[in-house]
C-alpha cells in the first residue's frame, strides 16, 4: 500500500495505491476531502497501457526501431555536440512541462544551463500560469497560486471564479464551495453556463455570462463602482497599498452603462456584484471574499493586465492578506506551481530567482559548483521559442520533457512544421504522444507511481509523490537520462539520480529565494507536516498564508497598477463572425496523451465536440449530431455539434484535448501577452459551417 | 514636434493620452480653462444623483515628461502667423494645434434668463455646475428641469433621487431625438412612476425671479411650476469662438475635412463636440474618442487619417430608476426592406425594438429592459451570423431548451447523476439490481458520490425512490461519512 497523490491536476488528490494490478482509491486530505474524480480513479490504468514505450526508439525512415540506451545516448550526445559546435549552444532548445516533479523540473533547468549550455529553455506552464504569475509578481511581490489554503474558501461569504471551470477540471475542489453556496455567494464569470456556472443555480449565487474577451472591462467596471460608491477599504489602502490614485483615475472612464455595452453584463448585475463583494469584505463586516482566476481570464493577449485588474479589485476591497479573503490563481497542471519555481522558465533559476540577477546567479552557481559566468542568460518564452525552431539563427535541436506540445500549443499546425524542420528532436515520454511520434529519439521514462519525488500543489503546499511499483524493464527515470547525457557532454557539476539528493540540492539552491524550500525536507513531509513555502529552515513552520503583515516587495506595500482595455487580438469581422473559446472536459487531462489511453475515460469522451447554441446551430443549418467545421485565419478543425443553450449564441466552445481533425489548437491564436508571453488560447474569431458527411 | 491642445475635456484629454503613448518624443501642452484636473463630464448627472463622488470622476492625467497639463489656463487667442496660442500665463508655440474646445450649454432667451443666470438657475456642463446644483438641493424642495434630452432626463432623475419634487418641462416628447413618439410615452411613464411630473408640448414663457433667485417657471399656456432650482438642459452649441476669431471657417462647429484639419490651416485640427466634420457635429463622447485616437495615430505615424465612422451613435441613459438605450435605426428611420421586430409591454413600462438589415442588427431601442439592452449592445453592428429568426435576439443569452428534471423519479435513465465519475441514473439502477441497495454500496459499485460529493443528495433520493418501488430484502439506508477532513497528511 502506497500513499501518494494523483498524477493529474494541481489539486493533487491524495490517493492510496494498492492491489495487483495496482488500483487507486481516494484518501482523506484537506484539498480533496476524500474525493476523487474519474481521472483519479482510473489513473493506475495508464501504468499498463498497451502502447507503453519500454525501450529507446530511434527514427528509421517512417517508423522507429528499438535501440539500447547506450546507443541512443551516445548518438544524441554526439549530435548535440556537433550542432552545438557548428551553431553554438543556443542551437539546442529544451521544452519542459508543468507535470514534472520538482526534482525533475529542477534538474532539467540545470541540465539545459550546464550540460547543453543553452539559454533556450521554456515550458508548457507558459501556456497556463504565466499571466497570473507576472501579475502577482508585479503587484504583490510573489507568485504563489493560492496564497492561502484552499480550505479557507469554506469560511467566505463570497467566492468569485473568473474563467475557471473547476467542477470539470478539479471536481473534488467543489466541496470547498459548499458553504459559500449555502450563503448564496458563489459568483462564476464565464461565457458558458459551465458545470461550475451551474453551481450558482437555485439561489447559490450568480452566473455572469459575459462576452468572450471582455473580462478586463468587466473588472474595470466593478472597480469603478467600488470606488464611485465609496465601497473601498480606504484604511487598508492607505496602510498597505501604493498606486491607488492612478488606478482610481484609470477606471473613471468605465461607468456601468459603458461596461454593460461591451461585456453584455447588465448594469444592475454589475452594481449588485460590486455591493455584494463590499459587504462580504472585512471592512464591510463580512466573513471575507475570494477572487480566483482560471485560464479563462488569463489566456489572453491582455491576460497579465486582466489578472492585475482582479488584484486591483481585491486590494480595493482590502482582501489581500486579510484573515479571510484574497486573490488566487487556480493552478492547472499537477506541478504547475513547483514547475514554475525551479528553473524551467526562460528567465528563472531555482527558488523563483531571476536569471539576470547577478546575486541570484552567484548563489545558484555556488550550489551547482560552477562559475556564475557558465550560466547562460535569459531565453525567450515558449511561443517565441517554438516559432523560432529551425528558423535561420533559431534552434536546430529540441528536447521535450513532460509535454505534448504538438497538441497543446496555439496555432499548432505551424508548430508542427517548425518541429518537423529540426535536425534533432528528443522526446522523453512514457507513451507515443503526438509529439513523440515526430521525434528522432523517444526515450522511455517513468511515470508517477514508478517514482519518488515532490509536487507543489495549487496552494503552495509541498506534497510527496511515492513509488508504488517498479517501472517496466528498459524504462529510466529522467534523472538518469540527465546524468548520463551530462556525463557524455562533459558537463560540470554533480548529477545525482536519487530524487532525495536532487531535492536536497534544490532546497539549497532555493534557499533565500522567493520560493524558499530550504526547510522542507522529505523527513518532515513523510512525518505528515503540512508545509507551504516559503519555509527557510527546518524549524520554520512554513507559510500557509502570505501577506498577513507585509508584501514581499521593496517597500513592503502592494502595488496597484493601472491597466487599459485592449480587447481580443483576433476580432470579429464578416469572414469570422463568431467567437471561439476553448477549455477542458472532466474526462481528459491536458493534451489527452494519458487520458485518451484510458478506456473508461475515452469511451465516455472519445473525441472533440463543438458546443453551440440552438439559435446559432439553426442559423448554419446544423441539427443534432451534425459535424461543424471551424475555420480561422490560421487553420481549421472538425467536430460533432453538441447543441446546448448553455453557451452564448455568438460563441462556440471546443475542448482542446484532442489531436488530428478534432485539434482545436490548429485554429487558436498564437498572439501573446507582451509581459507574460501567454498565448491567447481563450478567444479568437472564427467562421463556422456545417460539414457535409 | 510641439503639439498644443486647447480644451482638457474628455476628448482633449484622451487625445493627449493616446499621442503621449504613441509618440513619446512629441512635446504636448494641454490647456484647460477649468481649474480642475481633467474629469469625466459624462458622469456629472451621476454626481448630482450622489452615485459617484468627485474623486471618482477624475481622469488619468497624462502629465509626465514631455506632456504637461495646464489646468486653469484659458486660451485667449490663436496667432496663426506665429503658430502660437496666447494665454494669460504666457504663449504656447505649436507645430500642430488641436482644438477640443467642446460645446457651450444653450440658455433659452426668455425673461428671467436674459441677463445672465439668476441664482438657482443652472446649466449642466461643467463640474462647478454639478457641484452648485448638488449644493442647492440642500435648501430647495422643488425643481424644474427644462429640456427632454438625455441630459434633462438624467438631471431630473438625479434630483428626484435626492428627494426633490421635480417637474420636467419640454417642448417635445421625452428623448424625442432618440425615441419615436409612442416609445417616448413609455419612457415618460417610467419617469412618472418615479414621481417626476412630465410636461411636454410646453413653451417656457419666462422664469420667475424673486430677489435675484429663481422661484418659478411660467409656461405660455399660463401654467406655473414652483422651482427652487431650475436646470437648463436645452442643448448645446459647439464652442467655435477661438477658431472664428482666428479666421478659421466655422459653421455649426469648426469646419474640418476628413483629416480633421481645418482646410485654411493644416496645422490646426479640431476634434470632439467643437468639430464639424463632413459627417457633421456629434455631441457624443464615443465619436469624439474615436477622432482623438485617429488623429493621434495619424500624427504619431505621420500617416493618412481615415475619418472614423461610429456606427449609429448609441445613447445610454444614466438615470437612477430609468433605463433607456438606443442605437442606430428605429421604426421611423428604418428602410422599407428592414425587418423591424417590436416587443411592447406597456404595463411594465417596457418596450424593445430591433431593426435588422440583411444579416446585421442595425437598430436597437430598449426602454425599461436593461438586461436585454446589455446583450443587444454586444450584438449591434456585429458582422454576420444573426439568428435566422431575429425574434431570438429578444431572448438574450438565455437558453430556449428544456431544463433537466431534478426529480429522481422523472429523470431519464441516461441522465448523469455523478458528473465526477460519469455515473448515470441507469447505472445506479443497474447496480441496485445487482444488490447494491445502500448509498455506500452504490458508491462502491459505481463510484457515484466519491468525487465532489455534490450528487449525494440525489443518490439518496434515488435510493429512497428505489426502496419504495423495488425494496431490497433487508432495506437499509445509510449516509456516507462526511467527516473526511483532517489537517495533515497521515503518517505512513
Amino acid at each position: 500500500m502506497t500513499e501518494t497523490h494523483c498524477p493529474y491536476c494541481a489539486l493533487q488528490c491524495a490517493q492510496t495505491l494498492r492491489g495487483e494490478p495496482l488500483a487507486a482509491e481516494p484518501r482523506a486530505f484537506p484539498t480533496n476531502v476524500g474525493g476523487m474524480c474519474q481521472k483519479g480513479w482510473t489513473s493506475a490504468e495508464v501504468l499498463g497501457v498497451a502502447d507503453r514505450i519500454t525501450a529507446p526508439l530511434r527514427r528509421v525512415g517512417g517508423g522507429f526501431e528499438a535501440v539500447s540506451w547506450d546507443e541512443a545516448l551516445d548518438d544524441i550526445a554526439s549530435r548535440v555536440t556537433a550542432i552545438s559546435g557548428e551553431s553554438g549552444p543556443d542551437a539546442i532548445a529544451v521544452f519542459g512541462g508543468g507535470g514534472l516533479t520538482n526534482e525533475k523540473a529542477y534538474q532539467l533547468g540545470k541540465f539545459a544551463r550546464l550540460a547543453l549550455r543553452t539559454r533556450n529553455i521554456d515550458y508548457n506552464g507558459r501556456f497556463c500560469m504565466s499571466s497570473a504569475a507576472a501579475a502577482a509578481n508585479r503587484s504583490l511581490g510573489v507568485d504563489r497560486g493560492l496564497p492561502f489554503p484552499l480550505t479557507d474558501l469554506n469560511d467566505a461569504d463570497v467566492v468569485v471564479l473568473l474563467g475557471s471551470n473547476l467542477a470539470d477540471t478539479m471536481p473534488p475542489a467543489v466541496q470547498h464551495l459548499g458553504p459559500v453556496r449555502e450563503r448564496g455567494g458563489l459568483i462564476v464569470v464565464d461565457p458558458r453556463r459551465s458545470a461550475t456556472a451551474r453551481l450558482t443555480d437555485g439561489g447559490a449565487g450568480e452566473h455572469v455570462q459575459l462576452v468572450p474577451g471582455t473580462d478586463l472591462v468587466l473588472l474595470l467596471g466593478l472597480l469603478h463602482i467600488v470606488l464611485a460608491e465609496g465601497l473601498a477599504d480606504v484604511d487598508y489602502l492607505a496602510a498597505r497599498v501604493d498606486g491607488v490614485e492612478d488606478v482610481r483615475r484609470s477606471v473613471a472612464e468605465w461607468w456601468p452603462e459603458r461596461v454593460a455595452a461591451t461585456t453584455g453584463v447588465p448594469e444592475t448585475q454589475l452594481r449588485r456584484i460590486a455591493r455584494t463583494l463590499a459587504h462580504a469584505s472585512p471592512h464591510g463586516g463580512g466573513r471575507g471574499a475570494f477572487l480566483l482566476t482560471g485560464r479563462g481570464s488569463e489566456q489572453h493577449a491582455d491576460g497579465t493586465d486582466t489578472v492585475t485588474a482582479v488584484i486591483n479589485l481585491a486590494l480595493a476591497l482590502g482582501l489581500v492578506g486579510a484573515e479571510r479573503g484574497g486573490y488566487g490563481a487556480i493552478t492547472g497542471q499537477g506541478n504547475g506551481q513547483g514547475g514554475r519555481e525551479h528553473g524551467q522558465k526562460a528567465d528563472q533559476l531555482p527558488g523563483y530567482r531571476m536569471i539576470a540577477d547577478p546575486a541570484a546567479r552567484e548563489h545558484v552557481a555556488a550550489v551547482w559548483g560552477v562559475d556564475p559566468d557558465v550560466i547562460p542568460g535569459p531565453g525567450v518564452p515558449a511561443v517565441e521559442l517554438l516559432m523560432s525552431l529551425a528558423q535561420p539563427d533559431g534552434p536546430r535541436a529540441l528536447f521535450v520533457h513532460g509535454s505534448n506540445l504538438l497538441v497543446s500549443s496555439p496555432d499548432a499546425q505551424v508548430v508542427r512544421r517548425r518541429v518537423e524542420a529540426l535536425d534533432l528532436v528528443v522526446v522523453c515520454d512514457f507513451v507515443p504522444s503526438e509529439t513523440a511520434m515526430l521525434a528522432d529519439y523517444v526515450l522511455p521514462v517513468t511515470q508517477w507511481a514508478e517514482e519518488e519525488g515532490t509536487m507543489t500543489g495549487l496552494e503552495g503546499r509541498v506534497l510527496r509523490r511515492r513509488k508504488a511499483v517498479d517501472p517496466p524493464a528498459g524504462v529510466w527515470s529522467e534523472l538518469e537520462v540527465f546524468a548520463e547525457l551530462a556525463r557524455r557532454l562533459d558537463a560540470p557539476g554533480t548529477w545525482s539520480t536519487k530524487p532525495r539528493e536532487v531535492y536536497d540540492e534544490l532546497r539549497r539552491a532555493s534557499a533565500g529565494g522567493r520560493a524558499d524550500y530550504a526547510g522542507i525536507s522529505y523527513e518532515r513531509l513523510d512525518a505528515g507536516e503540512a508545509l507551504y513555502w516559503p519555509c527557510p529552515d527546518e524549524s520554520h513552520p512554513g507559510t500557509p498564508r502570505l501577506f498577513a503583515d507585509a508584501f514581499p516587495t521593496a517597500n513592503g506595500r502592494a502595488r496597484m497598477v493601472p491597466v487599459r482595455e485592449v480587447g481580443p487580438d483576433d476580432g470579429l469581422r464578416a469572414e469570422a463572425p463568431v467567437w471561439l473559446v476553448t477549455g477542458r472536459v472532466l474526462q481528459h487531462y491536458q493534451s489527452g496523451a494519458q487520458t485518451r489511453r484510458v478506456a473508461r475515460l475515452n469511451d465516455s469522451m472519445p473525441r472533440a465536440y463543438v458546443e453551440i447554441h440552438p439559435v446559432l446551430a439553426a442559423r448554419i443549418g446544423v441539427e443534432g449530431v451534425d459535424d461543424i467545421r471551424i475555420t480561422s485565419k490560421r487553420g481549421s478543425m472538425v467536430a460533432q455539434a453538441r447543441v446546448s443553450p448553455d453557451i452564448r449564441p455568438d460563441t462556440v466552445f471546443v475542448p482542446f484535448h484532442f489531436a488530428d481533425e478534432g485539434m482545436v489548437n490548429a485554429v487558436t491564436n498564437a498572439a501573446t501577452d507582451p509581459i507574460s508571453g501567454m498565448p491567447e488560447f481563450k478567444v479568437c474569431a472564427v467562421q463556422i459551417a456545417k460539414e457535409d458527411a | 514636434m510641439k503639439v498644443v491642445v486647447v480644451g482638457a475635456g474628455m476628448v482633449g484629454n484622451r487625445f493627449v493620452d493616446e499621442l503621449g503613448r504613441l509618440a513619446p518624443q512629441v512635446e504636448i501642452d494641454l490647456l484647460g480653462d477649468e481649474s480642475y484636473e481633467p474629469y469625466n463630464r459624462v458622469m456629472l448627472t451621476e454626481l448630482i444623483a450622489g452615485r459617484v463622488d468627485l474623486a471618482g470622476l477624475t481622469l488619468p492625467t497624462p502629465d509626465h515628461g514631455r506632456v504637461r497639463v495646464r489646468a486653469g489656463v484659458r486660451a485667449l487667442e490663436i496667432d496663426r502667423e506665429r503658430r502660437t496660442v496666447v494665454t494669460a500665463d504666457g504663449d504656447f508655440a505649436y507645430d500642430v494645434l488641436v482644438l477640443a474646445t467642446g460645446a457651450q450649454a444653450r440658455v433659452i432667451p426668455v425673461p428671467g434668463l436674459r441677463d445672465g443666470l439668476p441664482r438657482g438657475a443652472h446649466v449642466v456642463r461643467r463640474l462647478d455646475d454639478a457641484r452648485d446644483i448638488t449644493a442647492a438641493t440642500l435648501n430647495a424642495s422643488d425643481a424644474v428641469v427644462i429640456g427632454a434630452g438625455p441630459l434633462g432626463v438624467e438631471a431630473a432623475c438625479a434630483l428626484r433621487h435626492r428627494g426633490i419634487a421635480v417637474t420636467l418641462v419640454a417642448a417635445s416628447d421625452l428623448l424625442n431625438r432618440d425615441l419615436d413618439p409612442e416609445v417616448a410615452s413609455v419612457a415618460a411613464d417610467q419617469a412618472a412612476s418615479l414621481g417626476i411630473e412630465v410636461v411636454t408640448d410646453a413653451q417656457v414663457a419666462s422664469v420667475g425671479v424673486h430677489a435675484g433667485r429663481v422661484d418659478a417657471v411660467h409656461l405660455a399656456d399660463g401654467r406655473t411650476f414652483p422651482a427652487g432650482i431650475v436646470v437648463l438642459a436645452c442643448g448645446s452649441a459647439p464652442d467655435t469662438t477661438l477658431a472664428a476669431e482666428a479666421g478659421l471657417d466655422t459653421n455649426v462647429g469648426i469646419v474640418v475635412g476628413h483629416d480633421l484639419r481645418t482646410p485654411a490651416d493644416l496645422a490646426v485640427c479640431a476634434i470632439g463636440d467643437c468639430a464639424e466634420t463632413p459627417a457633421g457635429v456629434s455631441g457624443l463622447v464615443a465619436p469624439g474618442w474615436a477622432q482623438a485616437r485617429a488623429l493621434a495615430r495619424s500624427i504619431a505615424h505621420a500617416s493618412e487619417l481615415e475619418l472614423p465612422t461610429v456606427a449609429g451613435s448609441a445613447m445610454r441613459l444614466k438615470a437612477v430608476g430609468m433605463s433607456v438605450v438606443t442605437m442606430g435605426a428605429r421604426t421611423s428611420t428604418a428602410r422599407p426592406d428592414d425587418r423591424v421586430v417590436t416587443l411592447s409591454d406597456r404595463r411594465e413600462r417596457r418596450h424593445v425594438e430591433l431593426v435588422v438589415r440583411g444579416d446585421t442588427l442595425v437598430g436597437v431601442t430598449c426602454v425599461g429592459a436593461p438586461d436585454l439592452a446589455a446583450h443587444l449592445s454586444t450584438q449591434f453592428d456585429r458582422p454576420g451570423m444573426l439568428p435566422a429568426d431575429p425574434m431570438h435576439l429578444l431572448m438574450g443569452t438565455s437558453g430556449i431548451g428544456a431544463t433537466e428534471s431534478a426529480s429522481p423519479t422523472a429523470m431519464p435513465a441516461a441522465t448523469t447523476v455523478c458528473r465526477c465519475n460519469g455515473v448515470t441514473k441507469g447505472d445506479l439502477v443497474h447496480a441496485w439490481d445487482g444488490g447494491a441497495t445502500t448509498v455506500e454500496a452504490l458508491a462502491d459499485a459505481t463510484l457515484a458520490t466519491t468525487g465532489c460529493g455534490g450528487c449525494t443528495q440525489l443518490v439518496c433520493g434515488i435510493v429512497d425512490w428505489l426502496q419504495t418501488t423495488d425494496p431490497p430484502p433487508v432495506p437499509t439506508t445509510s449516509q456516507p461519512d462526511g467527516s473526511g477532513r483532517e489537517t495533515t497528511v497521515p503518517t505512513r
